[in-house]
């Protein structure tokens, strides 16, 4: 699979402004401006069976400034890429929050029956983060491209080197701690790796646990946390190990529906970000663990065993339906999820003993390959 | 009716009806020191527009409150001047003096049928003040002008004339100015005295109305010269007769006439086939002299009279309901509403009694929003004031379900009802509120309906002005905004951008709004204020 180079700092700038002359262009014609932008919704997400990726569909949806229910979005999208563009021409690297108090302010006017009102541009980090997606996916630049920061959440750890800023980072003396995965690992230059395997466990204190008895170092491997759903640099992250040095990735997740969409997203892309799957997907990914058929394969112990809620038993239905779940055995693990109705956390496999899971889980099922693709 | 009641108020009870009245005046609405201000200019009021309006005359009236003490309690002095026709010189004693004078016995609509109001207040300054009524009167073909101070004599029912002067016409005046002077509390009585002077100016908008107490004067003018049509005097309908009108109407008879003739001749609606099949149907011969029948002949008759339903409806030419344009008029001009819809319906009937319906919306303008429709209810041009929760009209107006019409509460919704007829039904003594009777609701529900379907058309019409604007608005609000950002970005002037992004929405409103003008002005105007 071909890498993707990432736009230079000048061609980004040059792309968000070309999108603004084109409005400007418009209204200088004297024609009602408008905003043409891929669709984000399910309905416009495609499954990519041969990239094995959910990708963007071709919907794109316009968005008029004089439209009554889209001139307030429109209006916010403007102000969005006139906040990074600035960024971007003083070198400056906003995250998303700052962005979002950045372009906060409040519009006075006069409604209809010529009484003060006041408005705010936005009210809601969910409103300025929207229009950073519209814009993300109309120039076809990511936001880390756009030198827009979040607050990155992934960990990582093991026998991998990385430099940044001009700093080598061993991730392998980092102690009882861990390297904080960047918000835009695109920067980081991997200097070396010497591992079999990534294993991405989806909690935080399973990562803590392995951590600490040095799973990683024993298994030769790298170990990364996204802290339940991952964030993008997580994602980006592992995309990158397994591209540029093809390592295979093992996800480990709670045994419930929502674990396996953390697979999901990891291995295939979500539905709201599927234009950043080509980016961020790392189709190789394997699922390997805890499944349905754990529950009785490892006599999970009754007292660790949960029954399924409506919504776990609804959001599996869902799942059996996306067609990157359509596999042979996922079909099998989602129908047998749904017949059982039953869950258990990672934790459960402790019910054998607190080393169970490190010495005796997860080696047998990676040497036996037991996984779900 | 008057003749045969003051005969059966000496038969039966042994008082002159000044005494019995006397002795009843909360019925007469003189209840209270407040109410009795209230119903004293009501009276006097109501006979000015009687006396001009009936007679073709533009009315002038002009109405003047003042207050005094006297050892200790408040008086209060009414004066009430009109324009109208005046009354004859030697009639004036009668006509104030003695209850129950001068009644006809036609039935024609109009405000005070036997004057009998008028006296009660003249009762009630007599026994609260000791004080005679004033009256200064000319009709148009005399030439003198006369005054009278009078009191009635409540034993004998006849009236004392304390003081008469006569002097020369020295202009062409006409009219009648009365005072009164009665034990009174105006303070209290002020609210509703200039709500009823309101009140009435909406439903005369062809009068100029006049009125000044010590803390209010109000002046309406006349915003229209043309006065609703005259009802013409007409016979009473065999559905609305009783006993005592039937003796009486017999007794009044010249001639002994036959059953056939006394019905052609003495009742509405009924002509020479229409007597002879009700005779047919009710077993009565139709030669017999009407004279000849006795009690009994004639409680069968009455009651065959009834339940014959085979009489021609009444007519409403006794009638004179205001009309549509003029009920507007007035509303306009009081209520000042952003828009007004009246309906007038044919004339119906009760019981032998016409009667018609008309009824107005009015919305927005002056009109205060509120939870429930504001109501003016009108009877034969008068206002009524109280009780409006027993009336029949609060009940109509309170089952609609406005939201059908595009009226969501609080809304600035005032519903006007008028019924006029020659015998209205009341609830109650006090006259203050109409009572449910079958015919009427069913009336008035389908004007208010009719009215109503009007003010949704408005309302929708409205509302798509509204949408407009706010559509504007919006776009206002934003279009700095977006000046600002695209300046910023493409380094073009902020203004440059802003003036282009006006002009393209003025065009697209202009779209937007299907070339309808009348929108676009409307949207202009208001969003200029």
């Amino acid at each position: 699979m071909p890498k993707i180079p990432a736009p230079s700092d000048e061609e980004v700038l040059e792309r968000l402004e070309k999108l603004a002359q084109k409005i400007l262009k418009m209204v200088e014609k004297g024609n009602p401006p408008y905003l043409e932008i891929p669709v984000r919704t399910l309905s416009n997400t495609i499954w990519d069976e041969e990239k094995k990726i959910l990708r963007l569909g071709p919907q794109k949806a316009i968005r008029e400034f004089f439209d009554l229910k889209e001139s307030k979005k429109f209006m916010q999208t403007l102000l969005m890429l006139s906040l990074i563009v600035k960024a971007r021409r003083e070198n400056d690297y906003p995250t998303i929050r700052d962005l979002y108090y950045m372009g906060k302010h409040t519009i006075a006017y006069r409604d209809h029956l010529g009484r003060k009102c006041t408005e705010e541009t936005w009210y809601d980090q969910r409103e300025s983060n929207s229009v950073i997606q519209d814009i993300e996916v109309s120039t076809g630049l990511l936001r880390e491209h756009m030198g827009i920061m979040h607050d990155a959440k992934g960990k990582i750890v093991g026998n991998i080197v990385v430099r940044s800023k001009g700093y080598l980072i061993d991730c392998s003396k980092m102690g009882s701690g861990a390297y904080a995965i960047p918000p835009n690992p695109d920067r980081l230059e991997i200097v070396k790796v010497e591992a079999d395997y990534v294993l991405c466990v989806e909690k935080d204190a399973i990562f803590e646990r392995l951590n600490e008895e040095e799973y990683w170092r024993r298994e030769n491997c790298i170990l990364v946390t996204g802290k339940g759903q991952p964030d993008r640099s997580t994602r980006r992250m592992i995309r990158r190990l397994w591209e540029e040095f093809g390592l295979p990735v093992y996800i480990l997740t709670d045994c419930d529906s929502y674990g396996f969409y953390i697979y999901s997203v990891y291995r295939s892309g979500s539905i709201s970000l599927s234009y950043e799957s080509e980016r961020l997907a790392t189709p190789g990914a394997k699922f390997i663990g805890v499944t349905v058929t754990d529950i009785e394969e490892y006599k999970i112990p009754k007292n660790y065993i949960i029954a399924a809620t409506e919504r776990d038993l609804k959001r599996a239905q869902e799942l059996l339906n996306y067609p990157w779940f359509k596999s042979e055995k996922w079909q099998r693990e989602l129908k047998l999820f749904l017949k059982k109705k039953q869950k258990i956390e990672i934790e459960a496999l402790s019910g054998h003993g607190f080393k169970f899971l490190s010495h005796v889980y997860l080696p047998e099922k990676i040497s036996k390959k037991k996984w779900i693709e | 009716m008057p003749i045969t009641d003051e005969a059966l108020l000496r038969e039966y009870k042994g008082l002159s009806p000044a005494e019995f009245f006397y002795r009843n005046k909360e019925i007469a609405g003189f209840s209270n020191p407040t109410r009795a201000v209230y119903q004293t200019i009501r009276e006097l009021v109501e006979n000015a527009l009687d006396a001009t309006e009936l007679y073709r005359i533009l009315p002038d009236i002009k109405i003047l409150v003042n207050t005094y003490e006297n050892n200790g309690t408040e008086l209060v002095e009414i004066t009430v001047e009109d324009n109208g026709i005046g009354i004859p010189r030697h009639e004036v004693p009668n006509v104030f003096g003695r209850v129950f004078y001068g009644s006809k016995y036609k039935l024609r609509q109009s405000r005070g049928v036997f004057g009998l109001g008028v006296k009660m207040a003249v009762l009630y300054a007599q026994i609260t003040t000791g004080k005679p009524i004033f009256v200064r009167s000319s009709t148009p073909y005399s030439c003198s002008i006369y005054e009278y101070e009078i009191l009635i004599d409540i034993t004998s029912n006849r009236p004392i004339v304390l003081n008469h002067k006569v002097y020369r016409k020295e202009k062409r005046w006409h009219g009648t100015v009365v005072r009164l002077t009665i034990q009174g509390n105006w303070p209290s009585a002020r609210r509703r005295v200039e709500e009823y002077i309101r009140r009435t100016a909406m439903i005369t908008p062809y009068a100029n109305i006049y009125f000044k107490a010590p803390d209010l004067e109000i002046s309406f003018k006349r915003v229209t010269r043309k006065l609703p049509a005259l009802p013409s005097e007409s016979k009473p309908h065999p559905h609305g007769v009783d006993l005592e009108m039937l003796k009486a109407m017999i007794s009044s008879l010249k001639e002994d006439l036959t059953l056939k003739e006394f019905l052609m001749t003495n009742f509405d609606s009924i002509g020479e086939t229409t007597a002879e099949a009700f005779c047919k149907w009710a077993g009565f011969s139709p030669s017999i002299k009407v004279k000849k029948l006795d009690l009994n002949d004639l409680t069968l008759l009455m009651s065959k009279m009834k339940e014959y339903d085979k009489w021609r409806r009444p007519r409403g030419k006794a009638l004179s309901p205001l009309g549509s344009d003029l009920l507007k008029k007035g509303i306009e001009e009081t209520l000042k509403p952003e828009f007004v819809t009246a309906v007038t319906r044919k004339p119906s009937s009760y019981a032998g009694n016409p009667f018609i319906v008309e009824v107005a919306l009015a919305w927005g303008g002056n009109i205060p929003a509120v939870e429930k429709p504001l109501l003016f209810r009108f009877a034969n041009k008068i206002p009524l004031l109280y009780d409006e929760g027993a009336d029949v009209c609060r009940k109509i107006v309170d089952s609609i379900d406005w939201s059908y019409y595009k009226v969501k509460f609080p809304a600035p919704l005032a519903v006007v009802v008028h019924v006029c007829s020659t015998k209205l039904p009341f609830k109650g003594v006090g006259k203050e509120a109409i009572a449910d009777v079958e015919e009427i609701e069913k009336e008035i529900e389908n004007a208010i309906k009719e009215a109503a379907r009007r003010l949704r058309s408005h309302i929708i019409k409205i509302e798509k002005i509204y949408e407009l604007q706010k559509k504007k608005v919006t776009f206002e609000k934003y279009i700095p905004e977006v000046a600002r950002a695209l300046s910023e970005i493409c380094r073009v002037e902020e203004e440059y951008i802003k003036e282009k992004l006006i002009a393209i929405m003025e065009k697209v409103l202009m779209k937007s709004s299907k070339g309808r003008e009348e929108v676009i002005v409307y949207a202009k105007d208001t969003s200029s204020k």
